[in-house]
């Protein structure tokens, strides 16, 4: 009930926000911040209770029935990975709202409301274990996020916008499709409808099915993540939302994507993700180098931004395909530290664009001279994102790293020229807008007290995730080799016949239809 | 023993803290306080840490203080432990006592900067991960070290950042130091992955127990980290950024481009000498690399203008001695020579950021001349770290140093001829291009006026480094004179030593072709440089001396094979080409709209031609025609 | 005439008797306030009517007509279409200067055309309720014979939709001449026997398609829907888009499941294509328009195309779904059209789309109705349009339509995008475009429809446990 709670909390929030938005600008922002820490705090006991029992299973499951009809429940269930990301929604929500203290003055009810219907979907897509209530959630934060970036974003916003919705609406769709045919497959040979995630685990199917199937999960988390070539939506989606949309974008819903391939995409089709796996470690460095590539080339500094998020969003694809554990933590550290350190980035444009009124970068430059301190977390956060020791990123990159190199040297060698790649743009954004000459003589004050907490709060994240990351690692364990699981048991039985019987798609369960079943195959 | 270890570390991280959340809030007094003190009281504990080290039952033995767990997953651990042993204590009594001289100096050096704080913090912050450097007990947390120098010289070399030149040199220098970091990082994989560990006693230990002599995992494993040491000690071939590092205020040159930094890779290599010693093929190409890089950086700083960027290729140059060194199997022959060099090359930097200051910022040795009456403690001290840079012999530490490695070079089981001729030549080279600096700044006619003198807070640190250039030598003295091996000795402990293969030819003999050379380089400078200007104009003047100031025009192989055709790429798809694809499914869906919305005409005879043509259409397919 | 034949036919004789009452009192009296008085309670009373069938389903009332559970439910949403219709039309009929009472005269017999499908279970009662339907919808295209383009939409839906009937007529008498009779059930048993072999009855087929299929606007037959819904007056539009479509796909269903159709790969090739063309082309026209109510039509050009699907599926499921989805369509096209109404002045209908430019910033309550609506129709989750298509979609896997649902899919995308151009529309920063206010009535439709869509979308059980009963 605590986990419907979390939802639920949100949800009211935002709509409450919506209505108190009408009377005052401040309490639509109090609301989203009270919503949030009281998540936060629930996060926290949960976590607390939990650290006390200490098992590996889930932590809380909880489920109700909600569309029995089609085998349909209200079930959500949290383990460590999902706490980890949920900890890390709320603390990203909690930026967000702050840095758009200043920066929404308008229309702020509808906006803390579509803010905390974003997060309240994210945090749904984290706890859900039933397929179809995942898909829900998965569309859910779509249009909110759609609204976000088409009313408060920048000058091409309704491109970004559409783009941003239509991609990720059909590649949803298709693992829509998929989910569908998992749930007839195993209703076909178990006699069980149902969208539930644990009774889905280890049906059966023919290799060519399965990959089928799993090719829907990717298409959804492949776009989200964002591998190159379907990552076209991002770069503009960033690039024209407003910061804290871009916040929420980098740092919670390209983890959606992440997220789907450790808990779904590895367990329920183990098979045919290591046979997929070769391909999805090509993406990850192909998504590394060419998102550097692309980063380094942009003037628009949240353009760049957007693009190292492409690269960086390349590790946890490789990461996760290299199917051991020091890998798969790097991912889980990763989908942490990229939150924060590209998140942090886009704040920093965000509050340079609030004081110049320029993404451009050719315009920038010597701005140190006004804003030290602004500048000095600006090559904080640059530095996590080149992969700096001592910060986040590091840890992550190297886990993934050392982790691949044990499945493939070529890929890890490869990736590894993403590291300089990400030097040459991050060194750049530091170069381009504080150091060197002034372009323009601004009249700019320098970060304000609200600015500075956020800032220190994520510089400080960061050093904590890369000096002591064992708790992070402890406590997604479980979950990691709960999902490394099914892929070591699969290729323990070296990739012997499937055990399943091997239910062709057009085969009929029904013998009323079976010749009309046979003509549409023959057909189709 | 582990407190005070600990505590080393943590003072210099501390005074950075402190300057970099308060320093733009503090009073300017205070600042310099907070910054050398923190070094001073680390440089402090580093000799009560190194007495009580030396006089502790075991010389021999290590300290280690782990302070957390940092890492473990998938049989993947690595602590934030910090190990010392001899090899580590001569570094960080380099790294403080330098470095603390250093501070004082500049807190004379940068006293107007604006950016006063900002320097000391930085500084600082260099001092902490330099210690963690050479301190880390496993190579994780040692390359956290690694990239923190790097990043600090990065900060330091751009630390004037508005003039863009400066910015260009910092970046330079974080890349291509990042490209070796890079092949370092896969060497740290490959060792993690056949030695599953990372921590730096048990992998040499397993090495040995694993790898066979000349295996091809050994050979990898050393290459790899044989990368990363080659970018920071800017050895051949990412040699390039140094001279342009010396952006960077004239401390930063001393300290970090000079004293300590640049040589993080004799440090690594020496740390992790057991595996050098495994892949024999590498460690020879050690040798050959840092004879290579000697000879080339030498005649590099024989040609050029700029005070600063001579300097920088000697770094380069007296780098390669030791990489000779190390790579010959005189382990600590090649520490030795660092800590010497340490001395002599921060007061050359430190004398001469007092030259470039008082002359009003003026690099150009041609626009200076006869400053050794005008500013006579530095032409004092200069002189000294000069000679001792050219190995003056038997009275400067740089002579025993560098004749060690010489005779090595040639006696030791991977040296041989040709290494000594590459060492003897450079040696030639170094003390020729060292008097050049000194005849043409020191001597000759007056060229630019001093505007100020230095005071004593810049002037105490190069007298003590003076001192240190003269007498360090003399903890190690040749076979043939004296033989006293204090320093090696202490070693011993930690690095193995020299295995001899060719010792037909007596020592005394190459100390006295050594000595000669030296001094044959010094007349030379002295003919060339104060007798004949003329013919050293035309020296200047010829085109293969431009060749050698631009130091043999790697930097425009690599603009043009990297640089540009990465610029290139960026440019030519900076809207990302895959794009192509979303405009393209736009437009078929316009057109396919636009051809449709031809059949919307609202002419009713055209509906029912529609109309017909549909139950043409649906006759055909339900009559299977 | 029996008891059970009696109950079964109240709702159909309220509808029938209704307009008469109307009649006799208009020629008394012209009050537009007691003709509108009785006709919603005229709806309200058929639709209580219909508790009175539930004990006696199913039942057929001679060789006309069935009433089971089928019947039922497109009644309920029939009746209750009209209502809100109704309801929707009084806030519109204030514009309208004189002769407003027959209106709903009108609207009744149309009704009663409609609930008359919705129970046919012969060619005679089809051809009859479809023709009622048709006729009344020439004179209720035309109502506001003032505006621009009423006549000529009436005009064409007349000559077009007359045409139509012709081909369907005489695809019935093809049929009867193969088959020997016009009652379904006895088609269905010499079909048994014979099979669709004979190239007579192919023909009668085809020819009934035509029919059929001018009225649900499918491709090939789909051309007169933009400009007949852009001519009709709003509410009349609403009707077409929603009652008319759902009583002919509630006998279209009936009697093709009845027949098998989905057995004959003739007709599942016949229903792919069109389907499938429907989707495309009726999305494709979309994309560029300005109209909010052409879109709508093209909306729904797609939409049947999707809907048709289900013919395919031949389970019960594939019902299921069927009547789900025109559930969902219906409530959700009275919403947006609804919003139409609404908004229209007396001298413009509120049909373009850049007149909505800001509404959300002006009228928010009205905006949000209006963009559920689009949502709805393109299956965002938390609409009822979500699960409809969801619910086509699991029936269509299930029936292995694979080509089917992944163009369902694609067009979902595209369509996705002129969705999308209406919501940001009103959405973006607005313009000073003034609209009138809503009535309370008005109000509680547009409460009805959201209340409507979110229920189905969010807690639908209630209404499959409600289809799967019947």
């Amino acid at each position: 009930m605590i986990l419907l709670f979390l939802i639920l909390i949100l949800l009211a929030g935002g709509a409450l926000a919506w209505i108190t938005g009408k009377w005052s600008d401040l309490l639509p922002r109090v609301i989203s911040l009270v919503a949030l820490s009281l998540d936060l705090i629930l996060l926290i006991a949960i976590y607390n209770g939990q650290s006390a029992a200490g098992n590996n299973s889930w932590w809380i499951d909880y489920r109700v029935d909600w569309i029995p009809t089609f085998g349909i429940s209200l079930h959500l269930a949290i383990d460590g990975l999902s706490m980890l990301l949920l900890a890390l929604t709320m603390f990203i929500g909690l930026v967000s709202v702050l840095i758009s203290w200043k920066e929404i003055h308008e229309k702020t009810g509808f906006f803390h409301f579509n803010i905390l219907w974003i997060l309240s979907g994210i945090s749904g897509v984290f706890l859900s274990m039933d397929l179809f209530l995942f898909y829900f959630f998965w569309e859910l934060m779509l249009v909110p996020m759609y609204f976000l970036i088409s009313i408060w974003g920048h000058e091409n916003r309704i491109y970004a916008s559409y783009k941003f919705f239509i991609y990720t609406q059909a590649s949803g769709l298709l693992m829509f499709l998929s989910i569908i045919a998992l749930y007839f497959i195993h209703g076909r040979s178990t006699g069980i409808y149902t969208f539930d995630y644990i009774q889905l685990l280890g049906t059966t199917m023919a290799p060519t099915v399965a990959f089928i199937l799993m090719s829907g999960f990717l298409a959804a988390f492949l776009v989200k993540l964002p591998v190159v070539p379907f990552h076209n939506w991002l770069p503009d989606a960033h690039t024209e939302a407003p910061t804290a949309g871009s916040v929420i974008l980098a740092g919670l819903l390209l983890k959606t994507g992440a997220y789907g391939l450790i808990r779904f995409v590895l367990p329920l089709f183990p098979e045919a993700s290591v046979t997929f796996a070769p391909a999805g470690m090509i993406l990850g460095v192909i998504g590394i180098l060419y998102g550097a590539k692309l980063a380094f080339a942009q003037t628009d500094l949240k353009r760049l931004v957007a693009y190292t998020s492409v690269s960086h969003m390349g590790f946890v694809i490789l990461g996760v395909y290299a199917f051991n554990e020091i890998a798969m933590q790097g991912v889980v550290v990763q989908m942490i530290a990229h939150a924060l350190s590209t998140g942090a980035l886009f704040i920093l444009v965000g509050q340079l664009y609030e004081r110049i009124h320029t993404r451009d970068m050719d315009r920038m430059g010597g701005l140190w001279k006004q804003v030290p301190v602004m500048g000095a977390t600006g090559i904080i956060f640059a530095m996590a994102s080149l992969g700096l020791p001592g910060l986040g990123n590091f840890i992550a990159e190297f886990l993934i790293l050392a982790g691949t190199f044990q499945a493939s040297i070529l890929m890890t060698c490869l990736a590894c020229a993403g590291l300089v790649a990400a030097t040459i743009y991050s060194l750049r954004i530091v170069q381009k807008v504080f150091l060197g000459k002034e372009k323009t003589t601004w009249n700019i004050s320098d970060l304000s007290v609200r600015e500075k907490i956020i800032s220190a709060s994520l510089v400080i994240t960061l050093v904590y995730l890369g000096m002591l990351p064992q708790q992070v690692i402890d406590t997604a364990k479980p979950s990691v080799l709960k999902s490394l699981n099914s892929i070591e048991q699969t290729r323990s039985q070296n990739t012997g016949k499937p055990t399943g019987e091997a239910s062709i798609w057009c085969d009929e369960i029904n013998t009323d239809g079976a010749s009309a079943k046979y003509l549409k195959c023959k057909l189709w | 023993m582990t407190a005070i270890l600990a505590l080393i570390v943590i003072f210099p991280l501390l005074g950075f803290l402190i300057l970099s959340v308060f320093g733009g809030r503090l009073p300017r007094h205070i600042i310099p306080w907070i910054g050398a003190g923190s070094a001073g009281i680390s440089a402090l504990l580093t000799i009560i840490l190194g007495i009580s080290f030396l006089t502790s039952s075991s010389p021999g033995g290590v300290v280690v203080a782990t302070l957390w767990q940092w890492i473990n997953t998938g049989g993947l651990t690595a602590s934030i432990a910090l190990r010392l042993d001899a090899l580590s204590l001569v570094f960080i009594f380099v790294i403080t006592f330098i470095g603390f001289l250093i501070h004082v100096y500049s807190v004379e050096f940068m006293a107007d900067d604006e950016g006063y704080s900002r320097f000391f913090s930085y500084m600082n912050l260099f001092v902490f991960s330099m210690l963690i450097l050479v301190l880390a007990d496993n190579l994780l947390l040692l390359y956290l070290g690694w990239e923190g120098v790097g990043l600090c010289s990065y900060l330091l070399i751009g630390f004037w950042y508005r003039e863009p030149a400066n910015g260009y040199a910092a970046r330079k220098a974080f890349i291509i130091t990042r490209i070796g970091d890079t092949a370092m990082i896969i060497g740290l994989f490959l060792l993690f992955l056949h030695l599953h560990t990372l921590n730096i006693n048990e992998l040499m230990q397993q090495a040995t127990l694993n790898w066979e002599p000349g295996s091809s995992l050994a050979t990898w494993a050393a290459l790899l980290l044989l990368g990363g040491a080659l970018g920071k000690s800017a050895q051949l071939p990412l040699q390039t950024w140094l001279p342009d590092a010396m952006a960077g205020p004239s401390p930063v040159s001393a300290l970090i481009h000079a004293a300590t930094m640049v040589t993080a890779g004799v440090y690594l290599i020496a740390r992790t000498h057991v595996l050098f010693s495994l892949a024999p093929a590498v460690q020879a190409t050690v040798a050959v690399i840092g004879a290579l890089t000697l000879l080339l950086a030498g005649f590099s700083a024989l040609t050029q203008h700029d005070l600063k960027r001579a300097l920088a290729y000697s770094t380069v140059s007296q780098i390669g001695y030791m990489f000779l060194a190390l790579g010959v199997g005189a382990w600590s022959a090649g520490i030795f020579h660092f800590m010497v060099h340490a001395f002599f090359k921060a007061l050359l930097f430190l004398a001469a950021g007092v030259i470039i200051v008082v002359l009003n910022e003026e690099h150009d040795i041609f626009k200076m001349g006869g400053l050794r009456k005008k500013i006579p403690g530095v032409f004092w001290t200069f002189l000294i770290g000069a000679a001792s840079l050219a190995a003056l012999p038997l009275v400067t530490a740089g002579f025993y140093s560098k004749d060690q490695i010489l005779w090595y070079a040639w006696s030791a089981g991977n040296g041989g001829p040709w290494l000594w001729l590459a060492g003897i030549t450079g040696a030639f080279l170094t003390s020729l291009y060292t008097f050049r600096l000194v005849f043409i700044v020191f001597f000759g006619k007056t060229g630019t006026e001093p505007t100020k003198l230095p005071g004593r807070f810049m002037v105490i640190p190069m007298v003590i480094l003076a001192a240190f250039s003269l007498v360090a030598g003399f903890i190690e003295l040749p076979h043939s004179m004296g033989h006293l091996q204090l320093f090696s000795g202490f070693m011993s402990a930690v690095l193995p030593g020299v295995v001899m293969a060719n010792e037909t030819i007596p020592e005394l003999l190459f100390q006295a072709v050594a000595t000669v050379i030296s001094l044959a380089g010094i007349c030379l400078a002295y003919l060339i440089y104060l007798k004949r200007p003329a013919l050293a104009d035309a020296i200047n003047h010829s085109r293969i001396s431009r060749f050698f100031c631009d130091g043999w025009g790697f930097d425009r192989v690599y603009d043009t094979l990297f640089v540009k055709p990465i610029v290139w790429l960026a440019e030519i798809d900076k809207n990302d080409f895959t794009d192509i694809f979303n405009t393209a499914i736009a437009s078929v869906v316009i057109i396919f709209n636009r051809a449709l919305n031809l059949t919307q005409n609202g002419k009713l005879r055209w509906y029912v031609m529609g109309l017909a043509l549909g139950i043409v259409f649906i006759l055909s397919i339900l009559m299977n025609l | 005439m029996v008891r059970e034949d009696f109950i079964c036919l109240t709702p159909l004789m309220i509808i029938a008797g209704a307009p008469v009452l109307m009649m006799l009192v208009v020629a008394v009296i012209r009050s537009y306030k007691v003709i509108y008085g009785l006709s919603l309670s005229g709806f309200i009373l058929a639709f209580l009517s219909i508790f009175f069938l539930l004990p006696v389903i199913p039942h057929a009332t001679g060789q006309l007509f069935i009433f089971d559970g089928f019947t039922i439910l497109f009644f309920v949403i029939i009746i209750l279409a009209c209502l809100l219709i109704t309801i929707l039309s009084d806030g519109y009929l204030v514009y309208q200067e004189s002769e407003k009472e027959e209106y709903f005269i009108i609207l009744y017999t149309s009704a009663l055309g409609a609930l008359v499908l919705a129970a046919a279970s012969n060619f005679v009662t089809l051809f009859l309720g479809l023709e009622m339907l048709s006729i009344s919808l020439y004179v209720l295209i035309a109502y506001r014979r003032s505006r621009d383009n009423s006549i000529e939409a009436a005009v064409k839906y007349l000559i077009l939709a007359s045409g139509a009937s012709g081909f369907l007529l005489f695809g019935m008498g093809l049929i009867y001449v193969d088959t020997g009779s016009l009652e379904f059930t006895k088609i269905v048993m010499a079909l048994q026997s014979s099979g669709f072999s004979s190239p007579l009855l192919l023909t009668g087929f085809s020819m009934m398609v035509v029919g059929i299929g001018f009225k649900l606007a499918l491709v090939p037959f789909h051309m007169w829907t933009p400009d007949v819904y852009h001519g009709a007056p709003v509410p009349v539009a609403t009707f077409i888009a929603t009652v008319s479509k759902g009583a002919v796909i509630a006998v279209l269903l009936r009697f093709f499941y009845a027949i098998e159709g989905f057995r004959n790969h003739n007709f599942i090739l016949l229903i792919t294509v069109v389907s499938i063309l429907s989707m495309f082309i009726g999305n494709l026209l979309a994309i560029r328009q300005q109209n909010l109510k052409r879109i709508l039509a093209y909306s729904s050009i797609s939409n049947m195309g999707y809907l048709v699907i289900t013919l395919l599926i031949g389970t019960k499921g594939g019902i299921d779904a069927a009547v789900f989805y025109i559930a969902s369509y219906i409530i959700t096209t009275i919403g947006a059209f609804g919003v139409i109404t609404l908004l229209s002045d007396r001298d413009n209908e509120a049909e373009k789309l850049k007149s909505y430019t800001g509404l959300f910033w002006k009228r928010p309550w009205v905006a949000i109705v209006l963009t559920l609506t689009m949502l709805s129709l393109a299956g965002i989750p938390i609409t009822s349009g979500f699960l409809a298509k969801f619910y086509v979609i699991l029936e269509g896997l299930n029936a292995g339509l694979l080509v089917l649902v992944i163009s369902l899919i694609i067009n979902s995308v595209i369509g996705l995008y002129y969705y999308l151009r209406v919501v940001t529309i009103l959405f973006s920063p607005p313009n000073d475009v003034k609209f009138p206010a809503i009535s309370p009535a008005g109000r509680l439709v547009l409460f009805i429809v959201t209340l409507g869509i979110l229920w189905l979308g969010i807690f639908p059980e209630w209404f499959f446990n409600l289809i799967a009963r019947f």
